[in-house]
């Protein structure tokens, strides 16, 4: 079961438009290396799920995980073959809103080679262009 | 030791002006402390670079002011590529300061080859001590860190004069066992859609208006 609120104020809501770049969650925080997101975009909560099992494979019980976005808007849709009007669709899946600068992934307690190795692995599954980050020394 | 940084003296001020200076390859710093008049200086991005690489954290300014001072403060791009502005605190060898000093692990812990996960549940700690035992960074010994053991931070070789600000009880680093929550499934599978707030009061009050 992929990631989504337990509770929530409206069911769909409008598309909205990504402007600008991240302002928080802009750095790596908990572990000593990250993924950050060159580009604007969507992450569905299986995708999210997706990059986080595929580093927990790698790490096995070496280093952790920390996933640092999370799918608060719900993506609607129609139905194919459907006749324009009769209403918005119904919520299909959950998604985070990533703008430029966000920190996906965190990893720490493995060593900086065996990070990039992981991450890399990570960053295939992602629909955004992606970097491999380091912790700010300030 | 500290590290020399040459910053000169900047008449102008604001976004456009400092996006200006940016695009030359400067800084735009500000110095201020000791109730002296702040000032507005810029200095060369790539000696600041190398200072910040270097991790030190007290500079002997030169050129325009000639003084001792603590780098404060360093914004960065929204990618953290680029530092944006600086702030500089005058110091003086008497003063007192506080300054937020990084850990960083060292040795090779036991726990960890017995199958545990070594965490850094604190990154940086912030010590008050004398400007001139600001230290780069503070090792935390691990080498005899068991599985289930744990580091405090009263455990940690601060340099001399230097004192925690904050509890001394509070925990650095553990070694615990790997947590298999995450392997077994990831998030538990709970309900197919979100509860929607006040939905459910809503149709209550309807149930017993229409009643």
């Amino acid at each position: 079961m992929a990631l989504m609120p337990k509770r929530v104020k409206h069911r769909k809501s409008q598309r909205g438009r990504i402007r600008g770049d991240a302002s928080r969650g802009n750095r790596v925080v908990f572990g000593d290396f990250g993924l950050q997101a060159e580009q604007p975009g969507w992450l569905a909560a299986a995708t999210i799920e997706a990059g986080r099992v595929a580093a927990q494979q790698y790490l096995r019980t070496e280093g952790r995980l920390f996933v640092r976005v999370f799918p608060h808007k719900s993506i609607t849709s129609i139905p194919l073959e459907t006749r324009m009007g009769k209403g918005k669709g119904e919520p299909e899946f959950w998604a985070a809103v990533i703008k430029p600068g966000t920190v996906l992934y965190e990893i720490g307690g493995v060593s900086e080679d065996a990070a990039r190795l992981c991450l890399a692995r990570l960053a295939h599954k992602m629909p955004v262009r992606v970097r491999f980050v380091k912790r700010r020394p300030m | 030791m500290s590290d020399s940084l040459e910053v000169v003296s900047r008449k102008t001020t604001g976004t456009r002006e400092s996006r200006r200076m940016r695009r030359e390859g400067l800084v735009p710093a500000i110095l201020y402390g000791h109730g002296e008049k702040c000032i507005e200086l810029a200095t060369k991005r790539e000696a600041l670079e190398a200072v910040v690489r270097h991790g030190g954290r007290i500079v002997e300014l030169k050129g325009a002011v000639k003084t001792s001072a603590l780098l404060r403060d360093l914004q960065w791009d929204t990618f953290g590529v680029q530092p944006i502005h600086v702030d500089f605190l005058r110091v003086s060898a008497s003063d007192h300061i506080k300054v937020r000093v990084p850990l960083e692990l060292k040795g090779e812990c036991p726990g960890q080859r017995a199958g545990g996960v070594v965490s850094m549940l604190m990154h940086e700690i912030e010590i008050d001590c004398t400007p001139d035992v600001v230290p780069e960074k503070i090792l935390v010994q691990v080498g005899k860190l068991e599985l289930g053991g744990v580091i405090k931070m009263h455990h940690l070789d601060l340099p001399k004069g230097a004192k925690l600000r904050a509890g001394s009880d509070e925990t650095v680093v553990t070694c615990t066992h790997p947590s298999h929550k995450a392997e077994e499934g990831g998030p538990q599978a709970g309900t197919v859609e979100p509860e929607v707030i006040g939905r459910k009061a809503a149709e209550e009050g309807e149930a017993e208006t229409g009643g």
